[in-house]
């Protein structure tokens, strides 16, 4: 188990993968390795997603942020508060020989469909993914003669003679370090030359090109890579000699293994413990609650194994006939899934046949899902696609305004993985809560792929952003305004990239934090000067060439694409610094450049 | 007001915002200070000593007929009421007084100001130089020869107001370079 560096959004927060999703947030948590707290790391915020346990220091978090893939860790204990000391959370990485059953039976489930019922979890039952490190690499104990595995953190180019060695497995002597360099020299030698035709053989399976299967003659037997006796492919160990067979899918960790030790400098620059292996186990401190809901959580997502799902195709409909038997149209959609030979007809017949098979589609999507809650878990991501389509539908129908409107609120499901909602958190942590939806804002406001604030000329009204925000979250877990307005208050104090302002009127606006009141004078000014350039359409009786021409604030919210009431507050707030003045008329409010105090001339 | 030869605006009478309050401290000074010069220059080119706002208002001064603007009362009132004050008060120097009700003989009050384009105390030093240089000490003169005397013709008082004239010959008094004497309407003056 690594600690993996951390990528970090513009508002601090780990940066999720695709389809990950927060789970739990708890702030005031100290790290320890073993029974020793970590410097730098004992006070931040721990972030539990599906995938991983994310570390983000308070103090300079950009420095201070590691990560723990979940499929590395094997188990999370919980130990309670005992006098001064608060509460943990231990979690302890897989160890190499359970691991290494573990993915045996997960890996060959395909190959061998019947053991894939002994899985607790559907979910896992196709993926191929957790592959864990293999044991690649024996050492004769010198004192006992028995062949104990290399530790698969062992690394030849980077190990030294003070490096932490384990000892023997019968004897308990520890080695001398050169016999076990040898033995992984070796090892990695063995290793490199992939087999050209494992491939060939087991297409489906791209990631075998290990040692264990390149003297294979057939896809069913597998050869010992220590006495080279050809086993049974169902086999964990070697008949003969006892040694781990190498299960499928190992060489694919093994190189991403390879890869990380080859290039170690940007782990190591960043902090120190980032990279470094977790050899017993880590803990995280609760010094301010929140460790029961983080555990039980924590639990949750190690039983669900979510990364699993990453790159799993999606979850075969069950077959017409059970879930609904008495249509007669079913049997033409048997597999309505992937390019289904369809019966090929054309025109007006044709577009109808194909409405009635979306639609059939569309039934059997979400009737499946409906059946029970471990299946709409399963096709969330269907159903997802379907409601934005749907939705998209039925803003093109009822009116073209609203259309655009309703895909970017469609297209913001998408975020509701980043959406930080109170059950989230612990009930008692109000400032938690707060601090984390005020990210959440940020991270809302700067995502470049919906652009708020860009579409509204950098500026926008809190109230408005309420209500997008809010529209957004489609219904669930709604902000109330008072956590609303607290939340974008905390901004200030947590260095995000926005900032909230307040207008003499009252009215609070939301803006990117390096966006000051001298750029927008600086912007009006400029567009001042425009206009004593530029002839008025109209005679006026004034000289065009020295005072220029008034603007409205509808004019300006046109020009700069800012809502009506922020570009009253910005021509007031330019009046007020004496760069604007005003003429009230018949045509209403007109400002002008100041050519009262400035020379005219 | 009578006057052939039109007068020159400043280029600020043509600018719009002109004629609005300005909510802004700094612009409104500004405003305020512009206006000002803008009635001394005014009453000036006109010779005209007091100011009654409701005849005013209507005129060019007040009134940008090209621009269709006008500053009307309660702001001219702004005006000449911000004039009236010292600077001290941030007013603008005493350039304008109100007439009493009883003296202006308008029975509204804040209807009609003296404009001072030159305070009472300038016209006293303009009045001294004058006897001064015309080696007129000693001598004496009725008002009215002051006012509208021939000797006077060539003089920035001469056609004064009879009001403003006392008061200016009220402060040579006081520094005693001069003593009045008669009877009110017929005043005569000896100057030392």
């Amino acid at each position: 188990m690594f600690f993996k560096s951390l990528d970090l959004t513009t508002a601090l927060r780990p940066l999720l993968l695709p389809d990950e999703t927060l789970l739990f947030v708890q702030d005031a948590v100290g790290l320890y390795e073993g029974k020793y707290k970590i410097p730098n790391y004992q006070n931040g915020h721990a972030y539990l997603t599906s995938h991983r346990v994310c570390y983000v220091a308070t103090e300079d978090p950009r420095k201070y942020c590691v990560g723990i893939d979940l499929k590395e860790i094997d188990r999370a204990e919980y130990q309670a508060r005992f006098l001064t000391s608060s509460p943990k959370v231990t979690i302890y990485p897989k160890p190499q020989n359970t691991k290494n059953d573990k993915s045996r039976s997960t890996t060959s489930s395909p190959a061998i469909p019947q053991q894939s019922t002994l899985h607790p979890l559907p979910h896992t039952g196709p993926s191929k993914s957790p592959s864990p490190k293999p044991i690649n690499a024996t050492w004769i104990c010198p004192i006992c003669t028995f062949s104990n595995p290399v530790p698969s953190n062992f690394d030849p180019a980077t190990a030294t003679a003070t490096t932490n060695l384990p000892p023997c497995l019968a004897c308990g002597i520890k080695p001398p370090f050169t016999t076990i360099l040898k033995a992984a020299i070796t090892a990695a030698a063995n290793r490199d030359p992939p087999l050209p035709d494992a491939s060939s053989l087991a297409p489906e399976d791209s990631t075998l090109t290990s040692k264990g299967r390149r003297d294979a003659t057939t896809a069913g037997s597998v050869s010992c890579p220590r006495c080279t006796f050809v086993n049974h492919p169902s086999l964990i160990e070697c008949e003969i000699c006892g040694a781990p067979l190498m299960p499928k899918g190992a060489a694919s960790q093994l190189d991403s293994g390879g890869s990380r030790a080859d290039s170690p400098a940007p782990f190591f620059q960043q902090a120190r413990i980032v990279n470094t292996e977790v050899s017993e186990s880590i803990k995280l401190s609760f010094r301010d609650g929140g460790e029961k809901t983080f555990h039980e959580r924590l639990k949750d997502a190690l039983v669900q194994r979510k990364w699993l799902l990453q790159n799993a195709p999606p979850v075969p409909p069950p077959a017409q006939v059970t879930s609904s038997p008495g249509t007669p149209a079913a049997t033409a959609l048997e597999s309505p899934q992937p390019a289904a030979p369809r019966v090929s007809a054309v025109g007006i017949a044709g577009l109808e046949q194909r409405g009635l098979e979306a639609r059939m589609n569309n039934q059997l999507v979400i009737g499946n899902a409906f059946e029970d809650l471990e299946a709409l878990m399963a096709s969330a991501k269907q159903i997802v696609a379907l409601a934005e389509t749907l939705a998209r539908e039925s803003g093109m129908a009822t009116n073209e305004g609203s259309a655009e409107t309703n895909a970017v609120l469609s297209e913001s499901v998408a975020a509701l993985g980043m959406v930080t909602t109170k059950d989230m958190l612990s009930s008692g942590s109000e400032t938690l809560y707060l601090s984390e939806l005020s990210r959440n804002l940020a991270e809302y406001l700067t995502d470049d792929r919906q652009g708020i604030l860009q579409r509204e000329g950098g500026i926008m009204s809190l109230i408005d952003l309420w209500a997008v925000f809010n529209r957004s979250r489609n219904g669930v877990e709604l902000v109330s305004p008072s956590d609303f307005q607290r939340a974008a208050e905390l901004w200030e104090k947590l260095k995000l990239p926005v900032r909230l302002r307040r207008f003499k009127s009252g009215l609070l606006v939301v803006q990117r934090y390096d966006w000051s009141d001298d750029k927008t004078v600086r912007q009006l000014q400029e567009w001042m000067e425009e206009l004593r350039q530029i002839p008025p359409e109209e005679p006026v009786p004034w000289d065009w060439l020295i005072f220029g021409r008034a603007v409205t604030a509808q004019e300006t919210a046109q020009r700069f694409k800012w809502s009506v009431g922020v570009a009253t507050e910005e021509l007031e707030m330019a009046e007020d610094r004496g760069v604007l003045c005003r003429e009230e008329g018949i045509e209403g409010l007109r400002f002008w450049g100041n050519y009262i105090v400035i020379p005219s001339n | 007001m009578t006057t052939t030869t039109s007068f020159p605006f400043p280029p600020t009478y043509n600018f719009p915002p002109f004629f609005t309050p300005q909510p802004n401290s700094n612009t409104r000074l500004s405003q305020l200070e512009k206006w000002s010069s803008l009635i001394q220059a005014w009453c000036r080119h006109h010779r005209q000593y007091r100011l009654s706002l409701v005849d005013a208002i209507d005129t060019p001064l007040f009134h940008n007929a090209l621009l269709r603007k006008r500053l009307d009362l309660a702001a001219a009132r702004d005006v000449l009421d911000w004039m009236t004050k010292s600077e001290e008060e941030g007013g603008g120097g005493r350039r304008a007084e109100w007439l009493d009700a009883s003296t202006g003989g308008n029975a509204a009050p804040k209807s009609v100001a003296y404009i001072w384009w030159r305070r009472p105390e300038e016209w006293a030093d303009v009045v001294a130089d004058w006897v001064e240089n015309t080696g007129q000490r000693g001598a004496v003169l009725t008002v009215y020869e002051l006012i509208q005397g021939e000797a006077t013709v060539s003089q920035d008082f001469h056609g004064m107001d009879n009001d403003v004239m006392m008061k200016t010959l009220n402060i040579l008094v006081k520094r005693g370079k001069i003593q009045i004497f008669g009877n009110e309407g017929e005043e005569g003056v000896k100057f030392f």
